[in-house]
């Protein structure tokens, strides 16, 4: 058992440490901040800000250094994913490409993809988006129906994805489109490569149950995409996404346990400020978030052991989500008990609660996206214990 | 960053697990439930545990021990675990464990050898004070000594009177004891009485996780199979949704109880919230997965004749071992809501 990190990821700890502390403002920390802003303006900052951080050195952690990366180890990532959070760093606006299209590029882009698409994605110089969902392809991927028409160098693409986060902002989207006329569930998909700034695509947001508007919908109405801007072979988009959503199963869920255990001590604070926090019964529910958390972050220690010693988590990475997203939607109703009586109103006993209820509303949403729960229980029922389809 | 057993633990957890399979299986397990009157002190499952270093492990070497630490204990815990064995395993090492830590050379020299290679049954209780009658002890009928309070202290008493007391767990026996009052363990400080009662906890939790994941393991085996509508029913979402959230809930407990063990034996600063996690989570864990196991047999998991009741109910005895969820749970608000 060795619970520590090396002396040279403890001292990336203390260079990233340093550069943070010089370079977040100490009124980002507060949420008021962000919403005085609005949505514009704050993805502006954010968008620069995280330039800056790249230019400094401080993205792609664990990327090799051919593709701008840093060349770090696994802990080092996880120390990164701790760290962000410590200092109120915003958060990125770029994850679904730093996260999902970034890796699938070097496994398996073009050489010319790999130069176009991974620099000016760690600059911050296109915004991608994730073109999967549809209206009628949830959690049923398969069931996609938008479509490219092959039309000499180009496919011709029509059709609509949803919940599409960033769709205002985006700039790019990797898109699942079928480009084989009449062709059926996992067959005859690619993974298009779709410019958004063209007559063809229409992006518009959708407010969500928070009020925010973080995700949208992308209209394509014959919007042109060069053959060439696919990923992967054309027709193997099914193969393309398995890989492209494989790179989740490395992310420990160190991140999220830091930002979780946080707010729960914020929320604690809020207990003891009410007098709430020597109610029996909400010091047992309290505890019983509290131990999901623990947990949380020892099953994170676990697969970021796992990775170190070069295993493939394989479909565990479900668990993880698991556990950190019921965890963090459980952290929240406990906070709704915590106010009793008062958990709708928007301030309490001088306590502004609207950046609490922002997150409380938020929770509702990551036991949906990047596959509900009942998928992920899907998958470890199948997939881990084995049990038949 | 290496949180995982190691090769050496990994053998370790293989032995206890092959030995039982081999040599101690739910049949043996059976004529021990069966027999109510039996001490439960199964001589070839004691003899192995003597020879095979389950009960050395934690006695230093300098005393016949193999001078291992509480995660190679918890290891052999989980799989008596597994494996619902019955005997006096944890009662002997949690006895060896306050002599080690609490007791004078010439006492340590006396017992620890002996402790750990089988030639005396130990036990040990923080329920009741010494001289006086100590309730329903684990293993307290067979016990050469048992390690009891005694004022401020912990004592060490031969010659208990023992009347045993019924339990539905027929994996274990219990009994009250009328103890003497014995000599005095001369290093037993309260914090040293806190350590043993943590390492108790972290054992029992340990025992815990193995039977829940027992229980998953045979559970999964069982619907694969099993037919009805014509399909195997673990292919119905409303059994595999549940026993997914069981799997994950296990492993959890699992996580749980390995750092626990580990934070105990290196003094982490977090070690008595760790070993209440890892005792909330099991002790829940541990009756929802052996409920489970019944459940998803249907009829036949209700019978007495399948296995799943000592699953349940030794799940259902240790879950209320050393603080069941609740007092945790109230201990981890304890330590983690402001005053």
């Amino acid at each position: 058992m060795d619970l520590t990190y090396t002396a040279a990821e403890e001292e990336f700890r203390d260079e990233l440490r340093a550069w943070l502390r010089a370079n977040i403002p100490e009124e980002w920390g507060r949420p008021e901040f962000w919403e005085s802003l609005g949505d514009e303006e704050s993805f502006r900052v954010r968008r620069d800000w995280e330039r800056d951080k790249a230019e400094a050195g401080f993205a792609g952690i664990a990327w090799p250094t051919e593709y701008g990366g840093r060349g770090g180890t696994p802990g080092m990532k996880a120390i990164y994913d701790e760290e962000m959070v410590r200092a109120n760093a915003p958060r990125t606006v770029n994850a679904l490409g730093l996260t999902f299209l970034a890796p699938t590029v070097m496994a398996i882009g073009t050489d010319a993809q790999k130069k176009e698409i991974i620099g000016p994605l760690l600059r911050n110089e296109v915004i991608w988006c994730q073109g999967f969902s549809e209206p009628g392809a949830g959690s049923d991927l398969a069931a996609i129906s938008t479509r490219g028409v092959r039309d000499g160098d180009d496919f011709v693409v029509s059709g609509q994805k949803v919940w599409t986060t960033n769709a205002v902002h985006g700039d790019k989207i990797f898109a699942m489109v079928r480009t084989e006329p009449g062709s059926q569930r996992h067959r005859g998909i690619s993974m298009l490569l779709i410019d958004m700034h063209q007559p063809g695509v229409d992006a518009r947001p959708l407010k969500q149950m928070s009020g925010a508007s973080e995700f949208g919908e992308v209209f394509f109405d014959d919007a042109h995409v060069p053959v060439t801007e696919c990923l992967g072979e054309i027709g193997e988009g099914w193969r393309t996404a398995m890989l492209l959503l494989s790179f989740e199963r490395g992310a420990s869920g160190i991140g999220q346990y830091t930002e979780f255990r946080r707010q729960y001590d914020e929320i604690a604070a809020v207990a003891k400020r009410l007098g709430r926090h020597r109610d029996p019964v909400v010091r047992g529910k309290l505890a019983r978030v509290l131990t999901e958390l623990e947990c949380l972050r020892l099953h994170a220690m676990h697969v970021l052991t796992e990775v170190e010693q070069g295993r493939d988590l394989g479909f565990e990475a479900s668990m993880t989500k698991l556990q950190w997203s019921e965890t963090f939607q459980d952290l929240w109703e406990v906070f709704d008990d915590v106010l009793g009586e008062d958990a709708t109103l928007d301030a309490v006993d001088g306590l502004d609660l609207r950046p609490w209820h922002a997150q409380s509303m938020w929770s509702r949403s990551v036991t949906i996206w990047g596959g509900s729960s009942q998928v992920q229980r899907n998958v470890t029922a199948e997939r881990v214990l084995g049990l038949p389809r | 960053m290496f949180f995982a057993l190691t090769d050496d633990q990994r053998e370790f957890d293989s032995a206890v697990r092959g030995y039982l399979a081999e040599r101690f299986d739910l049949d043996a397990v059976r004529g021990v439930v069966e027999d109510s009157g039996s001490d439960g002190h199964p001589a070839s499952l004691w003899k192995a545990a003597g020879e095979q270093g389950w009960l050395a492990a934690l006695v230093p070497e300098e005393h016949d021990g193999l001078g291992l630490g509480l995660v190679e204990a918890q290891v052999i815990a989980r799989a008596l675990g597994a494996g619902v064995a019955p005997g006096p395993w944890r009662a002997t090492v949690l006895a060896a464990e306050a002599v080690r830590l609490a007791g004078s050379d010439e006492q340590q020299a006396a017992w620890l050898p002996r402790f750990a290679a089988g030639g005396a049954v130990g036990a040990f209780t923080l329920r009741g004070s010494a001289p006086g009658v100590l309730p329903a002890v684990e293993y307290g009928g067979v016990a050469d000594v048992v390690v009891a309070r005694s004022g401020h202290g912990l004592a060490l008493v031969e010659g208990a009177t023992a009347t045993p007391r019924g339990s539905y767990d027929g994996t274990a026996r219990l009994a009250d004891l009328d103890a003497g009052a014995g000599t005095a363990l001369p290093g037993a400080t309260a914090e040293v009485v806190e350590e043993l009662a943590a390492r108790a906890t972290v054992l029992v939790a340990a025992d815990l996780v193995g039977v829940a994941r027992e229980a998953i393991t045979r559970t999964v085996a069982y619907d694969r199979d099993r037919e009805q509508f014509g399909v195997p029913v673990g292919s119905f979402q409303a059994i595999k949704h549940a026993l997914a959230d069981l799997h994950v809930g296990v492993t959890m407990a699992e996580h749980a109880a390995l750092y626990a063990a580990h934070a105990v034996d290196a003094r982490l600063e977090d070690a008595p919230l760790a070993v209440s996690v890892a005792k909330a989570k099991a002790s829940d864990v541990a009756v929802q997965a052996t409920g489970a196991m019944i459940q998803y047999h249907g009829g036949i998991g209700y019978t007495w004749e399948h296995e799943a009741h000592f699953f349940y109910k030794r799940a259902k005895r240790l879950a209320g071992q050393w603080g069941d969820a609740d007092s945790h749970r109230e201990r981890i608000a304890a330590l983690t809501l402001p005053e």
